[in-house]
C-alpha cells in the first residue's frame, strides 16, 4: 500500500506556536507547500503546544531539510495515516 | 510560552477530560477544513487560532486581568460588546458548540434542553474549557427560556448579570432596552472600577463598527458568482470573531477581504463547477459547530451566506457615530441592536425579509433552514420561513439537528437529494 492510500500526511511538532509561525514562514518562502494544523493527539507526546505544520509526503523531506539549513526549531516531523477525510463525519 | 498545562492548572480545570476534547478537535479540524483545496492565504491565521484555540487567546486574557482588566463572557449578539469595551473590559463569546460538554449540562438541566445551552453549562461545570474559567463575568440575555433557567445554574458557579431583552419591537421596546444597555453600563462600572464617558463610549462604537465592516467586506465577496471562499472558512472567520479582541479581528478581516477581492479579480473560485449556492438560517453554529457546513459542502453545494447570530446579524448595521452623549449613545446603540431579527420576537417578519433580501443578494440557488433540537422559537417559525420562501420561488429545506454525529448520513441523504432536486 502507497503512502497516498493510507492517506499519509507528515506533521511537524513544536514546543510553541513561535517555533512553529517561524517555520511556516520559512517553508512558505522556500516554496514548500505546508498548512498550519492542529497538532494529533496521537503524537504530541508531552508537548502542549496545539499547532503543527502538516506536509504531504512527497514535501517532507524538502521541509526537514530546509527547517535543518535554516536552523528552525521544531520537535519532530511524524508521519500519521487516515487524519483527512471530509465525509468521515466525526465532529466533535 | 506554549506549555498551557500550568495555566490550565491555575484555572482549575479538569486536565484529564480537557485531554480528551484535545484527542478529537485535531480529527474534526483536519477533516472540515484541511481537506478543502485552494483555500485562501490568509486562512492561516484562524487555522493558528483553532489549532491554539485554548492556548493564545486564553493566555492573552490572563495577562489582560493581571494589568486590572476584567472580562466578560457574553452568549448573545444583543449584549452591546461597546460598553464593556469602553469600560476598559473585554468581552469574550461562550456558546458552547461542542457534544464534548452535552452531557455535562445535562447532569443538570433536562435532556429535551437545546444543546447549545447543554454545552455552554456543561464547559463551565465540567472545567473543560480555559474561557468559561476565565470569564470574570458572565452576561446573559432573556431570549429564550432554556437560556434564562440556565442562567440561574451558572449563576451559582460565577457572578451572573442577565439582561432583559424585550419580546416586541414597537418604540416602547426599543426605549426599554436603551434603558437595559444604560443599567448595563452601570453594573460594568461598578464591575470595572472605570467610569464611562462619552468619549470612551464614542471609541468603542468606532471600533466595533470597523469590526462589522471588515466582517461585512468578506460576506460581500461572497456574493461574487467567482465564489472566492467556502463556507465552511467563512464560518470558521465568524465563529473567532466572537472571541478574538476587536482591532486584531477587524485587521485580519480587512486582510482577508483584500485577498478574496483579489481571488474574484483574478476568478479564483473554491467551489466545483455545478455547485448549488446555499444560503443556510436557523440557529447559531457555535465554534466548533461544523457539521452543517461540512455536509453541504461535500454533498454538492456549497454556503454563500448565514443569516443568523453567526453570521450576517453580528455584523450587519452600523451604530450611529454621531451622538456625542451618553443617553443618545445608548439609544443609538438600542436602535442598532434591536434591528436584530432574532426568533424571539413577535412578530418577526423582519427575519423573512432579510432572508428573502439575502437570498438576492449572495445570488442562493437555495435556503437550509437548521434549527437545534428543542429550539422552539425557531422550530416555529420555519413554518413561516417555508412558506414565503416556497411563494417566492426559493427551493427550501427545513432541517432540526443536535451537537451528535449519529444524524450526519440521514443529513447526508436528505441534503443531497435537496442539492440534487435544485434546478439549475
Amino acid at each position: 500500500m502507497t503512502e497516498e492510500s493510507q492517506n499519509i500526511r507528515y506533521y511537524v511538532l513544536f514546543a510553541n506556536y513561535e517555533h512553529g509561525l517561524a517555520a511556516h514562514g520559512i517553508l512558505d518562502a522556500a516554496g514548500i507547500e505546508n498548512r498550519i494544523a492542529p497538532a494529533p493527539r496521537a503524537i504530541q507526546g508531552e508537548l502542549t503546544c496545539g499547532m503543527s505544520l502538516l506536509l504531504r509526503p512527497e514535501h517532507a523531506e524538502a521541509a526537514k531539510a530546509c527547517l535543518d539549513a535554516q536552523g528552525a526549531a521544531y520537535h519532530a516531523i511524524l508521519p500519521l495515516a487516515d487524519q483527512l477525510r471530509a465525509r468521515r463525519d466525526k465532529y466533535c | 510560552m506554549s506549555n498551557y498545562v500550568e495555566m490550565w492548572k491555575n484555572l482549575g480545570m479538569d486536565l484529564e477530560s480537557h485531554d480528551l476534547l484535545c484527542q478529537v478537535l485535531p480529527t474534526a479540524v483536519g477533516d472540515v477544513f484541511l481537506t478543502q483545496e485552494n483555500r485562501p492565504k490568509c486562512m492561516d491565521f484562524w487555522d493558528t487560532v483553532i489549532a491554539e484555540v485554548h492556548g493564545i487567546r486564553p493566555a492573552e486574557l490572563i495577562e489582560a486581568q493581571k494589568e486590572g482588566r476584567k472580562v466578560f463572557g457574553t452568549f448573545c449578539v444583543y449584549v452591546p460588546d461597546e460598553v464593556v469595551i469602553a469600560c476598559n473590559g473585554i468581552v469574550t463569546g461562550l456558546c458552547g458548540g461542542s457534544q464534548f460538554w452535552v452531557p455535562g449540562g445535562e447532569a443538570v438541566l433536562p435532556k429535551a434542553t437545546c444543546p447549545l445551552v447543554k454545552a455552554s453549562v456543561g464547559a463551565r461545570l465540567g472545567r473543560t474549557c480555559p474561557f468559561f474559567r476565565i470569564a470574570d463575568m458572565y452576561v446573559g440575555e432573556t431570549t429564550c427560556d432554556a437560556k434564562k433557567k440556565a442562567y440561574e445554574i451558572l449563576g451559582k458557579d460565577v457572578p451572573m448579570y442577565v439582561m432583559d431583552v424585550p419580546q416586541m419591537k414597537r418604540e416602547k421596546d426599543i426605549l426599554k432596552w436603551k434603558d437595559e444597555i444604560a443599567a448595563f453600563a452601570k453594573k460594568v462600572e461598578e464591575f470595572t472600577g472605570n467610569t464611562l464617558t462619552a468619549e470612551k463610549l464614542a471609541e468603542a462604537i468606532k471600533t466595533v463598527n470597523e469590526k462589522r465592516k471588515a466582517l461585512a467586506r468578506v460576506y460581500n465577496c461572497r456574493k461574487s458568482e467567482c465564489l472566492p471562499i467556502s463556507g465552511r472558512d467563512a464560518l470558521l472567520m465568524m465563529q473567532i470573531a466572537f472571541f478574538d479582541d476587536p482591532a486584531r479581528c477587524a485587521q485580519m478581516c480587512n486582510r482577508l477581504a483584500d485577498e478574496l477581492e483579489q481571488r474574484i479579480k483574478d476568478g479564483v473560485s473554491v467551489a466545483p463547477a455545478g455547485a448549488k449556492r446555499i444560503l443556510v438560517t436557523g440557529t447559531p453554529l457555535a465554534v466548533p459547530n461544523w457539521k452543517l457546513h461540512n455536509i453541504i459542502e461535500t454533498s454538492g453545494g456549497v454556503v454563500v451566506c448565514e443569516e443568523m447570530c453567526t453570521g450576517t446579524r453580528y455584523f450587519e448595521n452600523l451604530v450611529d457615530e454621531s451622538k456625542t452623549t451618553l443617553d443618545e449613545q445608548f439609544m443609538a446603540l438600542s436602535q442598532r441592536y434591536m434591528k436584530n431579527n432574532c426568533a424571539c420576537f413577535t412578530p418577526n417578519e423582519g427575519r423573512i425579509e432579510d432572508i428573502l433580501r439575502l437570498v438576492k443578494e449572495y445570488k442562493a440557488d437555495g435556503v437550509i433552514d437548521c434549527s437545534l433540537k428543542f429550539c422552539c422559537l425557531y422550530d416555529v417559525e420555519k413554518y413561516s420561513v417555508s412558506n414565503v420562501l416556497k411563494d417566492a420561488g426559493v427551493p427550501v429545506l427545513s432541517l432540526e439537528t443536535d451537537y451528535e454525529d449519529a444524524d450526519s448520513e440521514q443529513l447526508r441523504t436528505r441534503i443531497g437529494a435537496f442539492i440534487e432536486m435544485i434546478d439549475d
